[in-house]
């Protein structure tokens, strides 16, 4: 095959912002080649750059070897299929096909033939006479088609035809598009957002992001050898592993060492592993390579998308003792107040301040006949940095007070690997419970759950929140609280539906996992 | 019921309102005597009057060639400054639009007394030429005005997609652009030519030397009574008159013509 | 494509030298005096002194914008029942009433207010009308009267149609809303389309008191010789005293007038439709 177009180092700036930073690409005769990205990338750039109705900035562009800067748009043998057709609405459908050979001044009899000739092509004879404003959106799709390609052109740029159509005739058109490629036999320049589009119709993706090709290749290259995350995230589904390549053809990631295929890679480089959801098995739990637990089924229409948990994240669990005390009455100064016993980590006591005793008690005072709250202008405490159980009073201006027990306990940590997680048993009473609107959050802040690498540096955020009551029966006592961060996820498509809970082992083949760089 | 009678008093008083003068007007051309309140006989003599009047006569030709002038000029200078504006950038479009309401919103005393500061200032001299410049620039901003809302409505790669098809940016213009905003173009020349036919406040500060149009002469003629001043004004009614039938019967036509030809 | 955008230019261009500079020569000349060549001009404030110490020209001001007020505030009255009753007649109908509510305006003003002077004059239709009740004759012409006439009636139709235009462009489907609501007619009217049709208004007084403030023929025509109102003055400054400072000082004060007036208008209109926004 020929090379009929070269980008060569194409930069292009609007009102000094960069859109292209450097494109370089080659494009053949007779392929059908989609730009990829989402909106803003610049793909719809270089389509523009490439009819003429831009002018590159730096760079240069080949037309069949010879440079086209400065060509006008009516003097290149390249057409395009415009977004939203920009049809002609004063012409009816023969006339909008007719216009480039009218143009041209074709004799009438050739344009006649041409033109119905095309209107075969996209199966719209029956409508020549048809005023295009009258036409449903396919059917201008087809005229705008037809219109481009009467003129004969190497190459047709489309730019996202088909954004303007439903699913159902965007499916249709998508064949309509490749069988007239393959009829016509000239270059298809395609621009899309839409990665399914992309892979059933291309002979080349371009996959671009911010004014830059992330990866050039066929849609199997581009969908099993993905260069990085984004280029993976964009083209279909997929599993992101972070693992480390222990040397050619071994990668390691939870902790196990895997076979693969993957090599060129440094020594203990640290890399990601691409798995997609079809590569995975669901296999008995002794038989894989991976075990975990089903977490979710979700059903897709022609298969369940599993998925399974490998590794759970870290857990802590703590204990949440529920009263139902009666406020403190002070009938005299008309004034309520309650307040709760807490847990305190010993490392906190240095640093404690009344306002913490305060929140952590979760003390409040207020005017029993109008419920507005009145401040509490007093905290009595005695406390050291060892552990045991202090009495601590709060009270009001006018006298109420209201005795309560800080106990001051070890930091109660779990460290998992890598993972440490802080929580801190509570007190609370029906009412806390019950009126929460968030229960999960409020359980978080009340127990001041947090988690951290194991270095401190970076917080981890805890996804779980697990407890064995139902918030509105709520009753005294005392329960467990268990608060957890994410584990390992797979995604995998599966046509057999599991069960919620399930032990399963999940099994690939070497040539299953895809190993990248990792990003920036 | 009551109410229905009511309005329709209403509307039959604010009709007479509205045409007693211009019927009056016309009914009075043909009187035979000086009378403006007692029609005692049917003559043509003021219009005998009229056509031998060579300063009437001059400024219904005065009239009739500046608007047709100023309504040619305006228009293509309208359309193409339209199309232009409509490919700017924001600011140069916000500001050329603001400059276009100037004459619009401006009382007309004030855009004459103005251009009569600036041809003087310029030491041109006052006439044929002055007068058509005046109206060709109090004209092209209803041009402007009427095309724009067309042009915006326009799909924003229709330029581009003629150029792709062959076209050159002249061709592009003339054979995609133009035919989607004729009716703009068209609401534009009505407008530009009879705010040219019926103006006199600008007209009459920047005029000279003997050039008048109709509406100059019967302001200076206005001082004594003259049933002559009828005549002419039938002369302008009748003009308009025909020129708004024509207009409003030709779609009418056109649209028949093309519902028989698809039959 | 820069090729298209340099077709705006030249009117750029035209419109500096016969807008803008007309403007900025008024602007000039307000301030200065030295006689009318451009090349021996002074910076003064003597045009506006002269204006304000003189009590003639100062009640000429005031006559005008009276008069003004008077012709808008009748257009209103007039107009708006007239475009309600237009605006709620079948399309048909309606095209028929625009139209003859436009015709007259494409007619030469001049033309039309003339003929106002053969029907008010002493032995007039109007008078000969009058007569047969046994009033009159009385003296129209020269009057107060007959100028806002004049007015109102070369006004009236601009008033009518802005104020459909925003009436018939209304969804009915507020008022329905509205009665939906509880509101009765009257309470759906003063509430919903009173309120809505306020814009129409607005652009409706624009085009009434703009003209008519400025106005200097029709008083010319109807009020004779000794009504003199502000276009009077600044058409005579210009055309038989030849003072173009004091003129255009005169045209700068009248314009300050007309932008003070408008201000306050689309303040009202703000004021009134921020208050509708509170139902």
């Amino acid at each position: 095959m020929k090379k009929l177009i070269q980008f060569k180092n194409i930069v292009k700036e609007f009102d000094s912002q960069i859109v292209l930073k450097g494109i370089n690409l080659d494009i053949y005769e007779n392929e059908f080649v989609t730009l990829l990205g989402p909106s803003g990338c610049g793909k719809t750039t270089i389509l523009r750059i490439l009819g003429g109705f831009l002018e590159p900035n730096e760079g240069e562009v080949l037309f069949d070897g010879v440079d086209i800067a400065g060509i006008p748009p009516y003097k290149r043998e390249i057409n395009t299929v415009f977004q939203k057709y920009a049809l002609f609405p004063h012409l009816n459908v023969y006339d909008n096909v007719a216009f480039g050979l009218k143009i041209k001044k074709e004799p009438k009899d050739i344009i006649e033939q041409k033109v119905m000739r095309m209107l075969r092509l996209v199966g719209l004879e029956e409508y020549k006479k048809r005023r295009v404003t009258e036409m449903s959106g396919g059917q201008q799709q087809r005229v705008a088609i037809a219109r481009a390609l009467v003129n004969e052109p190497k190459v047709l740029l489309l730019d996202e035809p088909l954004g303007a159509l439903d699913l159902k005739l965007r499916k249709e058109m998508q064949r309509e598009l490749k069988r007239i490629q393959q009829e016509v036999g000239i270059t298809f320049i395609y621009v899309t957002h839409d990665q399914e589009e992309a892979l059933t119709m291309s002979d080349k993706i371009v996959v671009m992001k911010n004014g830059e090709i992330q990866q050039t290749g066929t849609p199997t290259d581009i969908y099993n050898e993905p260069v990085n995350r984004y280029v993976a995230d964009f083209i279909g589904e997929s599993n992101i592993i972070e693992g480390i390549m222990q040397e050619d053809r071994r990668v390691v990631f939870e902790d196990k060492v895997f076979d693969c295929v993957d090599s060129g890679f440094e020594k203990n480089e640290e890399v990601e592993v691409v798995i997609r959801p079809e590569d995975i098995d669901i296999v008995p739990a002794k038989d894989g390579k991976l075990t975990g637990t089903v977490r979710s089924v979700i059903f897709k229409g022609v298969h369940y998308e599993t998925i399974v948990e490998t590794k759970t994240g870290t857990r802590i669990t703590v204990e949440m003792t529920v009263s139902d005390p009666k406020p403190v009455q002070n009938i005299s100064a008309d004034e309520s107040m309650s307040a709760n016993d807490f847990y305190i980590d010993i490392s906190d006591i240095p640093e404690l301040t009344k306002g913490d005793i305060i929140a952590r008690a979760d003390a409040q005072a207020w005017k029993t006949s109008t419920e507005e709250l009145v401040s509490i202008t007093k905290v009595d405490y005695e406390v050291k940095a060892e552990k045991g159980s202090y009495p601590v009073t709060f009270s009001t201006a006018s006298g109420t007070a209201v005795a309560i027990h800080m106990i001051v306990a070890d930091e109660n940590k779990v460290e998992n690997g890598n993972e440490v997680i802080y929580a801190v048993n509570i007190y609370k009473t029906i009412d806390d419970i019950k009126e929460s609107i968030v229960l999960d959050t409020d359980l978080k802040t009340w127990a001041n759950a947090q988690a951290w690498t194991a270095d401190g540096e970076t917080g981890i955020a805890i996804t779980g929140v697990d407890y064995d009551f139902e918030q509105e029966n709520i009753a005294t006592g005392t329960y467990p609280i268990t608060f957890s961060t994410r584990g390992y996820e797979y995604k995998i498509d599966t046509t057999e539906k599991y069960e919620i809970g399930d032990r399963v082992g999940l099994d690939f083949e070497p040539d299953d996992l895809h190993i990248m760089s990792r990003e920036g | 019921m009551k109410k229905h009678i009511f309005t329709k008093i209403f509307i039959g008083l604010t009709v007479i309102f509205f045409y007693l003068p211009i019927v009056y007007t016309v009914i009075f051309s043909f009187n035979s005597s000086r009378s403006l309140s007692v029609f005692s006989g049917f003559s043509l003599q003021w219009y005998q009057k009229m056509f031998k009047n060579s300063d009437m006569m001059d400024s219904i030709f005065y009239t009739i060639v500046i608007a047709v002038l100023a309504t040619v000029i305006s228009t293509v200078a309208g359309t193409v400054t339209a199309i232009g504006l409509s490919k700017s950038n924001k600011i140069l479009k916000g500001v050329t639009e603001q400059i276009n309401g100037l004459p619009i919103m401006n009382p007309d005393i004030v855009t004459g007394i103005g251009l009569l500061m600036l041809f003087s200032s310029l030491a041109v001299s006052k006439g044929f030429m002055t007068l058509l410049l005046s109206h060709v620039m109090f004209c092209i901003p209803y041009v402007i005005l009427s095309v724009m809302p067309k042009l915006r409505s326009l799909d924003p790669n229709i330029l581009d997609a003629a150029m792709d098809l062959g076209c050159t940016p002249v061709q592009a213009l003339i054979r995609v652009i133009v035919p989607q905003i004729t009716s703009g173009i068209f609401a534009g020349a009505l407008i530009s030519f009879t705010m040219s036919f019926d103006d006199f406040v600008i007209s009459y500060f920047v005029t000279g030397n003997g050039v008048n149009n109709i509406s100059i002469m019967i302001y200076t003629m206005s001082k004594r009574i003259n049933p002559s001043i009828n005549a002419l004004s039938t002369v302008i009614i009748g003009i308009i008159t025909t020129v708004l039938l024509i207009l409003n019967i030709t779609p009418i036509i056109l649209e028949k013509r093309k519902e028989k030809r698809k039959k | 494509m820069k090729s298209f955008r340099s077709m705006a230019y030249p009117y750029i261009a035209w419109s500096m030298v016969l807008i803008v500079l007309p403007m900025l020569l008024i602007v000039i000349y307000a301030f200065t005096n030295e006689g009318n060549s451009v090349l021996n001009i002074r910076f003064t404030l003597e045009n506006f002194a002269r204006f304000f110490s003189d009590r003639v020209f100062f009640d000429v001001l005031k006559r005008s914008f009276f008069i003004a007020v008077m012709t808008t505030l009748i257009c209103i009255i007039l107009g708006y029942p007239l475009a309600y009753i237009i605006a709620r007649m079948k399309p048909k109908s309606q095209i028929i009433m625009v139209l003859t509510v436009t015709i007259p305006t494409w007619i030469n003003m001049l033309v039309r207010t003339y003929a106002w002077r053969g029907l008010l004059e002493k032995t007039g239709l109007i008078n000969s009308i009058l007569s047969l009740a046994g009033i009159g004759p009385i003296q129209f012409l020269e009057t107060s009267f007959a100028v806002i006439l004049g007015m109102v009636y070369n006004f009236l139709p601009f008033m009518v149609l802005q104020i459909y235009n925003s009436l018939s462009k209304m969804d009915r489907s507020y008022i329905e809303a509205a009665s939906d609501l509880g509101a009765d007619k009257v309470q759906a009217f003063l509430r919903v389309t009173l309120p809505l049709s306020l814009p129409g208004v607005i652009s409706g007084i624009t085009l009434v008191f703009l003209p008519a403030v400025s106005s200097f023929f029709i008083p010319k025509l109807l009020g004779g010789g000794k009504y003199v109102l502000i276009g009077n003055v600044i058409e005579n400054q210009f055309l038989t005293s030849g003072d173009w400072g004091f003129g255009s000082a005169i045209s700068l004060i009248m314009a300050i007038v007309i932008i003070i007036s408008m201000q306050i208008t689309k303040r009202l209109d703000r004021d009134t439709s921020s208050e509708g926004g509170k139902l």
